[in-house]
Parts: C-alpha cells; sequence; structure tokens
C-alpha cells in the first residue's frame, strides 16, 4: 500500500532551519541506525535464541529473563523482535531498490521524452496506481500460493507507479526548462543529457520517494504478515508476532505492544528522513 | 514617437481637501532568518511624502527594495520581513499596526496592484464576482445595486461588462486581467493607489494602453498614486515627482521634470544613459559595470561607490542621506556639487550622436534561408499558467554571412517558434530551412556527419539567465561541456574554458563557481560563452537582456556587439525592444500573429516605419 | 466537454472489462486443479465432480467460460459460496452494512478533524502549531492500520475498558459504541495523509498572489478562508479524496480483522484463505467496480470545482 500522494513536502522552506540537524530528524536518524544493526547483526545481539521453545513456560509476560516475556511456545519476544527485522524489511528494502532501479529511469524516460513513450508508460502506471495495492495483493496471493518472493515480486510492480509518477512530474519541470534545449543544441544524446543533467536536478525528489516506498511496503509487508497471507507462519516477523500477539493479549501484550511499536518507529523514522533528506538536496540547488 | 507626459493635472484636479496624505518617515524593512540570527536590510531609512492627489514613482532595479516598501505601507509583509520606521496615513500610524486597523484601511484608504497580472485574480472566480467581492459592504448587500457598481467600474477600466463579466481569469488577455484587476483594488474608492510594477508583466502595446489608463483615473479620481517601477522612462512619463532606489538606499529624488534633464545623482544619470535609445544607432552604449550589490555590503558607504565613475575614497566610506540641491530636490552624492555639469553633460552625450550604422562585413551569400515555414502548437491549458499557442505562417527570411537580422515580435507572434525550429528543437509542419546549403527543416532526417556539422554552426542564447544553466554544475564544467562538443580534447579543455571566460569578461576564478553564486548578468555571460565555446557561424539570441537589470542590459549588448567585431558572427536578434533592435541589427522583420508584417533595413524600418503594427510599437515606447 | 466526459465513461467501462477477466483468469493460475478446489469439503467422487464441470462450464474454452461468468455477473448472479453454500451476492449483502457504517464514520472524523487541522497548519505555518501537528502526521502516516487497531484494542478495550473488543454491535447506539475504536484507528491513518495533503496545499495557496491581493483589498477574514483558501485547497484535496477512499479499502481489511467486524474486508482475507473461489470473484469484482466508479467521480468533481478543466484547449 503506497501510502505517499503526490504532494509530499511543504513548498517553501525556512533554510537557516535546515542547516542544523533538527532534533527529530536526529532521534529518526538514530532509530534508524539502530534497525540496521538489527537487520546485519540480529542473531549475534539477540540476548536468547529466538527459536528455543520452552513448552514448559510458555506465554509469559515481562521478567528479568525475558525482557518482553514469551509467547505461546516459550520463545524470548526481545529476541524474535530483533531478529524478526531482517525478516520484515528485507522485502521494503527490495522492493524500494526495485522502484529506484527500475521505477525511476522509466519515470525520468516518459517525462523526458514525451510523447508516445510517455502515453505508454503514464497509461500503464494511472491503471496500476488507482488499484488498491494491498487488496490486490491479498487477492493475487491468498489464490496463488507462490510464497515470499512472490509476495515482493508483486509489491514491487504495485509500488512501481508512484515513483514512475512522482519522478515524471519532477523530470516535466526540468526537461521544459531552457539550460535542456542548451545541451541538446549542442548536440547531446538524450540518455546522456538525461543522466548528466536531468537526473541530479531531481534526485532530491527520488531519494525521498525511495524512503517513502520503502516505508509503503514495510506497511504493506507486515499487513499481509499479520492477515497469514504471503507468509510462513511462525517465522519471526514483526507482522506475524502482531498476529499472535493479539490472540495472547491478555497474557503477554508486550507480544503486541514490541513488534507493533517497532514498525511504528521505523517507519516512522524513515518517513521523517525523507522529508528531511527532500528539503536538504532540494535547497542545494537554490 | 511622442514624449507624452501622462499625467498633467490641473491645480485644481491636484488638491482634494478630503484626500489624505501618506508621509512616510524613516522606513527601514529588514528580513530574519529563523530564530533571529540573520538580519539582511531590504530598504533603509526611505523618507517621502505623498500628498492627495499627486504622483510618485520609486525606481529601482532588482533588490533596490522597491516591491518591500511598497507592501510594508500596506502592513503584507511577508513573515519574516518587519518593517520600522514611520508610515502614517494623516493621522493612522501603520508600522506595528494591528492587522484587524490594518483591513480596515486596505481597499477602502489605500489599495495595492501588484506585478503579475497572470497570478493576481483567484482562478475560481469570474471577473464579475472579483469586483463584486471588492465593493463596499453596504453596496454589496444590495443585489441591483451591486451589479450596477461592477458594471460601471468595469467599464471605467474600458472592460465590456457583457463580453468579459462572466470570463474567468484564465479565459482574459494580461492586458485585460491587469484591468480587472485595477477595477477590484479601486472598487472602494481609495484615496492612495500603489501600483508595483503594473506593466511588466504586459506586452510593449499593452504596457501603454494601462499606463495611460492607471494616470486616467489618478486625474479623474484626485487619488494619490504611489507608482514603483524599474524603467526610467515610465516613471518620468506617469508621476511628477520620482524617487530613485539603489540597494535600499535613496540615491536621488525629486521632479520628474527636473531628474530627468539635470539628474544629480552619477546613478540616475547613468541610468538614463545606459538604456539604449531607439531612435538612432549609438556607436559604443554606455554601460555600468558591475552589479546591483546586497543592501547590507554597502552599509557604511555611497551603495552606488563602487560602480561609479566618479567615485572617490570617501564615497566608499561614508554614508549620506539624500540633501538637498534644488526646490524638492535632494541627492545623496557627497560630490554632487562638483560634479553636476559632467552629469549634465553626460545625457547630452547620448542624445547628440547620430552616426550611420555600420555595414554588413558579409558576402552575398546566405547563411541562413528559411522559406515559409510554418508551425503550429496545440497546448492544453495547464493548472495555474495559461500558455499561448504559438503560429507561425509562412515565414520567409534570410541571413547573410556576417550579418546581424533583427526579429521584433511580441509574445505570441511566433518568434520563439522561428528560433527553436531552426536549433532543430522543434519541426516545423510545413517550409523549408536551409543552413549553409544544407537543409535542416528535419533534424531527424540529417546523417550523423550533418548534424554533427549543423550543430557546430548555430547556437543560441535564451532568455531567463535563472535557467539557462544547469544549477548542479560548475561553470567551468558547464563550458568544458560545450567545449567538448567541439571535439576538443581533454588535456586543452581547462585552457579553452579560461580563454572562454575571458572573452566574455570574466575571471578564471568563475569556473569553479556555482550559477547560484552568480548575477543575472554574470549568468547570460557565462550562457553566451556556453554558445560560443562550439564556434558557431550563427547566433541566434531570444530576448537576451530582457530579464536583466537596466544597468546591466547594456553591458551583455555591448560584450555581443563585441563578439561580432571580433568572429564576425551572424546573429538572429530576436526581442521585441525596438531600441535594442536598433543598435544590435542591420536588417529588421517584424513579426505579428505569425506574418511577417514589415521588413527592411533598420534604419529604414524603424525611422518611417510602414505597417500600422510597426507603427503602434514604436507609439508605445515613451521615450 | 461532453465528449470528454463520455470518453471517460467509456473509458472506465473498458478498465472494468479488463479488471474483470483478469479477476476471472487468476482462478486458472491458483494451484491444484479446478474441481477440487470448487468442491472445497464435498466428497470428489465422479458423480459430484461431473455436476462440477457442468455448474462451472469446465469442459468448454476459457474465454466461453469466462462470458458465462461475466454474463451471470453482470446480472449480479455470482454462483454460491463453497463453504457456506449460500449465494455469494447475499453473503456480500449480508456484511455491507458493517463496512458502510464504519466507512462513514471514518470518513466523518477524517474530514472533520483532519481537514481544518490541515488548514490550520498550512495557515500557521512555521508556529507550533504546525510542527506539532505535522510530526502527527508523520507517525500516523506510519501505522499501519493493524498496529493503531491494536494498541487501541489494548488500552481502551482491554485495560481502560472504555469500549468493546470485537464485533459490530446492535442497534444503532450500540454499533457506533462498537465500531469507534475501528474508526478511529482506520481514521488516523487516513487523516494523518488527508491533513498532509490539505497543509501541503493550504501552503501553497497561502503563499499566491491572489491571497495577497484579495488581502491587500481588504476583504474579510471569512472571505478570505472561504472563497480563497479553501475552494482553491479543495482542488488538490479531491484529487487525493479518491486516493484515500480507495485506501481506506486496504485499511479496512485490516481493522476489520482486528476488531472481528463481519465486513466486506474481512470477507476478502476469509474467502481467500479457504480458497471460496466465488467469493473471492464476487468481492474482488465488486471492489473493483467501487475504484473505478470512484475515480471517475473524482474526475467529474474536479470539472465542476475548477473551470479551466471544463475548457481546456484541445
Amino acid at each position: 500500500m503506497t501510502v505517499s500522494p503526490e504532494i509530499i513536502t511543504e513548498s517553501r522552506v525556512d533554510r537557516a532551519r535546515l542547516r542544523r540537524l533538527p532534533f527529530l530528524t536526529a532521534v529518526a536518524l538514530v532509530v534508524a541506525l539502530a534497525v540496521t544493526v538489527a537487520v546485519a547483526f540480529g542473531s549475534l545481539i539477540a540476548p536468547h535464541d529466538p527459536d528455543a521453545q520452552d513448552l514448559i513456560l510458555g506465554a509469559s509476560g515481562r521478567s528479568a529473563e525475558h525482557w518482553l516475556g514469551t509467547d505461546d511456545l516459550g520463545r524470548d519476544v526481545f529476541s524474535r523482535m530483533i531478529v524478526g527485522a531482517r525478516a520484515a524489511l528485507l522485502g521494503p528494502l527490495v522492493v524500494a531498490f526495485v522502484t529506484l532501479v527500475i521505477g525511476a529511469p522509466l519515470g525520468l524516460m516518459a517525462g523526458f521524452y514525451g510523447g508516445r513513450v510517455d502515453g505508454a508508460i503514464s497509461r500503464g502506471a494511472d491503471l496500476i496506481w488507482a488499484l488498491p495495492a494491498l487488496l490486490v495483493a491479498i487477492v493475487v496471493l491468498g489464490v496463488v500460493d507462490g510464497g515470499y518472493w512472490l509476495t515482493v515480486a508483486v509489491i514491487a510492480f504495485l509500488s512501481l507507479p508512484h515513483m514512475i509518477r512522482l519522478s515524471r512530474s519532477a523530470t516535466l519541470v526540468q526537461a521544459r526548462l531552457p539550460y535542456i534545449d542548451a545541451v541538446r543544441a549542442l548536440g547531446l544524446s538524450g540518455p546522456r543529457i538525461m543522466s548528466r543533467h536531468v537526473f541530479p536536478n531531481v534526485s532530491p525528489t527520488v531519494v525521498a520517494t525511495v524512503l517513502l516506498d520503502f516505508v509503503g511496503a514495510l506497511i504493506v509487508f507486515s499487513s499481509l504478515a499479520f492477515l497469514g497471507i504471503g507468509f510462513e507462519p511462525g517465522s519471526a516477523d514483526w507482522g506475524t508476532m502482531l498476529a499472535s500477539g493479539k490472540e495472547l493479549l491478555f497474557i503477554n501484550p508486550w507480544l503486541l505492544i514490541g513488534p507493533g511499536i517497532a514498525i511504528v518507529l521505523t517507519a516512522a523514522s524513515v518517513t521523517l528522513l525523507g522529508d528531511w533528506a527532500y528539503e536538504r538536496l532540494s535547497e542545494r540547488d537554490a | 514617437m511622442s514624449a507624452v507626459s501622462l499625467s498633467t493635472p490641473s491645480s485644481a484636479e491636484r488638491s482634494r481637501q478630503d484626500g489624505s496624505s501618506l508621509v512616510v518617515e524613516g522606513l527601514s524593512v529588514t528580513a530574519t532568518g529563523a530564530q533571529d540570527t540573520t538580519r539582511r536590510t531590504l530598504v533603509r531609512e526611505i523618507s517621502f511624502s505623498l500628498e492627495p492627489g499627486a504622483t510618485l514613482a520609486l525606481v529601482g532595479e532588482s533588490g533596490s527594495g522597491k516591491s518591500m516598501t511598497a507592501r510594508a505601507i500596506l502592513g503584507l509583509l511577508p513573515q519574516n520581513v518587519r518593517a520600522t520606521g514611520s508610515a502614517r496615513l494623516e493621522d493612522i500610524e501603520i508600522v506595528g499596526a494591528r492587522e484587524r486597523e490594518l483591513r480596515r484601511l486596505r481597499g477602502a484608504r489605500l489599495s495595492l496592484l501588484l506585478q503579475d497580472p497572470f497570478t493576481m485574480l483567484n482562478p475560481l472566480q469570474s471577473a464579475f464576482d472579483t469586483v463584486a467581492e471588492s465593493l463596499p459592504r453596504s453596496v454589496r448587500r444590495d443585489r441591483p445595486r451591486a451589479r450596477d457598481e461592477v458594471e460601471r467600474r468595469l467599464l471605467e477600466v474600458g472592460v465590456d461588462p457583457t463580453l468579459a463579466g462572466r470570463r474567468y481569469p484564465f479565459q482574459l488577455s494580461g492586458g485585460m486581467r491587469q484591468r480587472v484587476a485595477l477595477a477590484a483594488s479601486l472598487a472602494k474608492d481609495p484615496q492612495v493607489l500603489i501600483a508595483d510594477e503594473p506593466t511588466t508583466a504586459l506586452d510593449v502595446t499593452t504596457q501603454r494602453d494601462i499606463l495611460e489608463l492607471l494616470a486616467q483615473l489618478q486625474r479623474t479620481r484626485g487619488m494619490s498614486l504611489l507608482l514603483i517601477t524599474h524603467d526610467l522612462a515610465v516613471a518620468f512619463s506617469v508621476c511628477d515627482q520620482v524617487l530613485v532606489l539603489y540597494a535600499g538606499s535613496t540615491l536621488e529624488h525629486g521632479p520628474s521634470a527636473v531628474l530627468a534633464d539635470e539628474p544629480a545623482h552619477p546613478y540616475t544619470a547613468m541610468l538614463r544613459a545606459s538604456s539604449p535609445p531607439a531612435n538612432h544607432f549609438v556607436e559604443r552604449l554606455e554601460a555600468i559595470p558591475g552589479t546591483v550589490p546586497a543592501a547590507d555590503s554597502v552599509a557604511n558607504q555611497c551603495a552606488f561607490a563602487e560602480r561609479c565613475n566618479w567615485a572617490r575614497p570617501i564615497c566608499s566610506a561614508t554614508y549620506t542621506v539624500a540633501q538637498p540641491v534644488g526646490e524638492g530636490h535632494a541627492s545623496a552624492c557627497i560630490r554632487v556639487d562638483e560634479i553636476r555639469p559632467e552629469l549634465r553633460r553626460l545625457g547630452e552625450a547620448a542624445v547628440g550622436e547620430v552616426r550611420r550604422a555600420a555595414t554588413s562585413l558579409g558576402s552575398a551569400s546566405a547563411l541562413l534561408e528559411v522559406h515559409d515555414l510554418s508551425k503550429s502548437y496545440r497546448t492544453v491549458s495547464l493548472v495555474g499558467k495559461s500558455r499561448e499557442v504559438e503560429a507561425v505562417r509562412g515565414v520567409s527570411f534570410r541571413i547573410d554571412a556576417g550579418e546581424s537580422l533583427g526579429l521584433v515580435g511580441e509574445s505570441g507572434s511566433g518568434k520563439t517558434s522561428i528560433a527553436r525550429c531552426i536549433l532543430g528543437l522543434s519541426a516545423p509542419e510545413a517550409g523549408r530551412i536551409r543552413l549553409e546549403g544544407t537543409d535542416i527543416t528535419d533534424y531527424r532526417a540529417l546523417s550523423r556527419t550533418e548534424l554533427a556539422q549543423v550543430r557546430a554552426s548555430v547556437q543560441i542564447v535564451f532568455q531567463d539567465p535563472y535557467a539557462s544553466l544547469n544549477p548542479r554544475l560548475r561553470i567551468g564544467s558547464v563550458l568544458a561541456e560545450a567545449v567538448q562538443a567541439r571535439g576538443v580534447k581533454r588535456l586543452d579543455t581547462a585552457s579553452e574554458v579560461a580563454e572562454l571566460l575571458q572573452l566574455v569578461g570574466l575571471s578564471k576564478d568563475y569556473a569553479s563557481r556555482r550559477p547560484r553564486a552568480l548575477s543575472g548578468g554574470e549568468r547570460q555571460r557565462v550562457a553566451i560563452a556556453r554558445a560560443l565555446a562550439i564556434q558557431p557561424l550563427l547566433l541566434v539570441c531570444d530576448e537576451p537582456v530582457a530579464s536583466l537589470d537596466v544597468s546591466v542590459q547594456a553591458q551583455i549588448l555591448e560584450l555581443l556587439r563585441d563578439i561580432r567585431r571580433q568572429r564576425s558572427t551572424s546573429m538572429l536578434f530576436i526581442t521585441h525592444d525596438l531600441a535594442v533592435v536598433r543598435q544590435m541589427t542591420e536588417r529588421v522583420i517584424v513579426l505579428y500573429a505569425g506574418e511577417i508584417v514589415e521588413e527592411g533595413s533598420t534604419a529604414d524600418v524603424l525611422d518611417a516605419p510602414q505597417h500600422p503594427y510597426t507603427q503602434r510599437l514604436l507609439a508605445s515606447r515613451l521615450d | 466537454m461532453l465528449v470528454y466526459v463520455v470518453n471517460r465513461f467509456l473509458v472506465a467501462f473498458g478498465l472494468l472489462i479488463v479488471v474483470s477477466f483478469l479477476i476471472f483468469a487468476l482462478l486458472a493460475i491458483s494451484p491444484g486443479s479446478m474441481e477440487t478446489t470448487l468442491l472445497g469439503a464435498r466428497p470428489a467422487t465422479p458423480e459430484t465432480i461431473d455436476a462440477i464441470r457442468d455448474e462451472y462450464h469446465l469442459n468448454q474454452p476459457f474465454l466461453v467460460q469466462y462470458w458465462y461468468w461475466a454474463r451471470d455477473a453482470a446480472q449480479l448472479d455470482f454462483g454460491r459460496s463453497i463453504t457456506s453454500g449460500d449465494t455469494v451476492t447475499h453473503v456480500v449483502q449480508e456484511r455491507l452494512p458493517i463496512s458502510f457504517a464504519l466507512a462513514g464514520y471514518t470518513l466523518l472524523l477524517v474530514l472533520v478533524v483532519g481537514v481544518p487541522l490541515g488548514l490550520l497548519a498550512g495557515i500557521r505555518h512555521g508556529t507550533r502549531a504546525d510542527r506539532v501537528i505535522t510530526t502527527f502526521t508523520v507517525v500516523g502516516m506510519s501505522a499501519p492500520a493493524f498496529a493503531v487497531g491494536l494498541l487501541l484494542l489494548y488500552v481502551f478495550g482491554v485495560e481502560l475498558g472504555w469500549f468493546p473488543v470485537f464485533g459490530a454491535g446492535d442497534g444503532f447506539v450500540d454499533r457506533i459504541h462498537h465500531l469507534t475504536l475501528p474508526a478511529i484507528a482506520l481514521a488516523l491513518a487516513l487523516g494523518a495523509l488527508v491533513v498532509r495533503q490539505t497543509r501541503a496545499a493550504a501552503l501553497d495557496v497561502m503563499h499566491e498572489d491572489y491571497v495577497t491581493f484579495a488581502r491587500a483589498r481588504g476583504l474579510s477574514r471569512s472571505r478570505l478562508l472561504g472563497a480563497y483558501a479553501l475552494r482553491n485547497v479543495s482542488l488538490p484535496i479531491v484529487t487525493s479524496a479518491g486516493f484515500i477512499l480507495i485506501l481506506a479499502l486496504s485499511g479496512a481489511v485490516l481493522v476489520e480483522s482486528v476488531f472481528s467486524l463481519a465486513g466486506v474486508g474481512s470477507l476478502v482475507v476469509e474467502s481467500v484463505t479457504t480458497k471460496d473461489v466465488p467469493v473471492v470473484q464476487g468481492v474482488a469484482l465488486m471492489l473493483a467496480f467501487y475504484v473505478i466508479v470512484i475515480n471517475v467521480l473524482i474526475d467529474l468533481s474536479v470539472m465542476v470545482i475548477d473551470p479551466r478543466t471544463r475548457y481546456s484547449v484541445r
């Protein structure tokens, strides 16, 4: 479910205020770093083995041994949360990468060449964009049992239009400016103009959109995991943990609160970083 | 070509007992950065008084602070901008007044007309509604009476209410929009009208009409007018009094007639002198070197000292407020008494020379031939801005080697389309274009070698210096790219770039700067350098100085002349400004609605225009 | 202009056909044989298999099958649910009221709270209020509806016990009581978007020349707010409103799941997990119809609001 509509951030910016890192953005950066560490070194820093079951203990609340309690199979919630970062974020990362590598060039071409190229790309993008991504994902993945990577492919496909639209509109603004005409008059080829002249000037939009696409994908992925679609049950993933957390609400609410907050914090931090990156990058061009 | 003074009020019309005086004293405007960390002066202690029925022009280039002064007087400054000092309308102090009080004043006692008619009107409201909403509440409530009033006021500004009343802004031309805005701003019959560059965004022919309308309304209503403009000629024509602003400081103020003939400040004198005349060719254009500084950088000195021909060390060390030098006439120049005779002679010198234009350096062979060119556009009107539909209909002309041809036209004439077709940026629907014998009508049909050769033969300089350079690249990279397009090897690029910079009058260290750090004039020089890097035979200049400050325009024009002299480059000079055409071209074609309506040598066409449109263009000039 | 409207409808209809075909084709990709899937829990005897083949025209070529299905669908006959045996239309009908009630409640919250907050943030740009509101939108956008729902459920349902934690209740007041938490959960994410959009639009509008000129003429604050701010802001809002209505679908699925509401959203999940093919097809098509209609309505609304789109030069 790609969350962000066309207008991302404010158009008037107080430049002096941005020179120093705002407090919230600094916090966001710290959170993002912490999450990155969890993704990279998850199993190394988790206090317990995330898969170690303790059927005698079962679900229990917080304790000195288990900081966030255990789930119904006696597994340590906190450890599963840390390890679950990788499962939760791998998909969104891949999706974000795909939108950058496929979506941005498509948008640039549509905006730069115009005409039939634009017509074809835009029409396709508009069609997909009009669909409610999560629903489509649910229907497709529920009917076709393709496993995790099919889920990634479907979400990536559904996330492309957002990047295409935004990079296209940013390109349209640039392509109309005289400096592009001047460089055309020098005889530079289309691809060269796009890479050397257009792209650097639309990069603020592209970077911000990649980050927001990541957030959107994260939300869709965790939603699907929660619903139990497209994921293997029992895996340590924030979404699946939330699903079982609902069952054990009265016994150990932390099974629910922990991963829930993890999702929200990660998403919020990346969104903030995306906003800040956009403002910083676009003010560079005065 | 009439030197019409658009305001000749009689003393009876002048003094209205019920009018209010606007007295501004020591008004300063500063912009503050976030958390009050940085302060930037925009206007420094401006003072003037506007009597009922009087007309005063605030003249200044960009960065002079004139628009901010207007906004300060209405209390409409942007969020981070503050005003100090005093601005009194009769007994009410505006600076520091509360929003509620200001709202009562605005529209009813003083009103502001903004610069851009294309963004001034609510796009979702008809012209009728825009005027109606501005009427006093008592009138608005009475529907039939309101309707009559709106019609009356639209007629007053020359708009047919039945025809245009129900139209939305995007369906009206720029001139019409400005008229509607004028009617709206006068709906409550204010005593003072502040007009901020009311004609800058309009075509030349419309400009004159609007200015005449303004002057007429000012007379019949007996209201006072504060006109903000960058154009001295406009100021002298419309207003009795003129105040010259430069980098936030007042340099001179006094009666128009006096400033026009006997300016008491070098800046005023040089500004007049650097405006190229349309009635004769000038051998060497008088330019003011340098660029307009920021107000803070000239805080403790004469703002103009750095660029002044008469500057002495004392000028860069002392700041003076304007001192009286005559009846109602004051100047901030310390040396005014010494240099007054020289200043007067400066004006005379410009008028005195009448010389024949340089004869064409070229042979009989045509460099560029255009036959029956036709091009039409379909533009969907986007939200916010409406695009002119340019069409070219069967245009034919030629440019010989070494010649400079002028293409005169206003917006919608098709001039830009022609330029784009020649450059291969657009393809015409019909007709032929030949460059050095090669048919370049369809660039896509050219072979690679032909294409390379053609690109090396013709280049273009655009109007907007702020969008002509890639904001991400350093100047050096911009020029290096152009130089390498010619096939120059990497090793030699740096020296070539340095040469180019020198050619356009910029020092070598400009190569490491970014466009952001350059002024408009400097950017335009870089754009010219880039166009010349490939050593073209034909240089197309599309309104190259229209977006530049007046004091900088002459510099760029003289630069282009120099380049022509040095390299014998042919030119296609596109402009709406007849003075520029006079100075820069030998032959000229006049374009109207996509067709050539007149052509001939520049001197002939400008001295004795045959076609009514050309005559109207000349008549629209105010000098 | 009329041409444009007709064209738009034709395009929408065409789109519906294409989507219906895709939905139908989805069935063919699903693993396992068609017959066993369609039989569901019933025993797979030769008789039942033949019966199934007949009922679903499985012996006919694919396109003919599609034709039968589409023809029936146009008459709102989607066959019977495999799990319950009930007609699909009936199954959906039972679920609709709850989903509608939820949607209405949510929309109310979003508009009544979201738009004014966004306007406030935009008009008072840079102030404390603006910064606080903006921070909350970031959080709102980052929290998936189900996470918020679960959180609300825990805090207000379990810990504080102010609201019930599942079901949709009976009777008007009871229903509102039951739907409050789900509606808030849904409204939070959508509301955040609306606030952001409104704020951005208000910011743009506030800096426009026509607002300055309006102020310069001494127009009243209410006039400025209404005819200038609101009307010009409504343009980008209406465009994103459609987008939000569609997003609401996805959110509703999650929220209905969390709060165990028997609405259309949870029907989607249930039918997909149980592979109740006729229901999946029926619901998917109905939702597609809903989405397409919304998009057309948005386009038409834009034309009504903005006179410029009515007269675009072709």
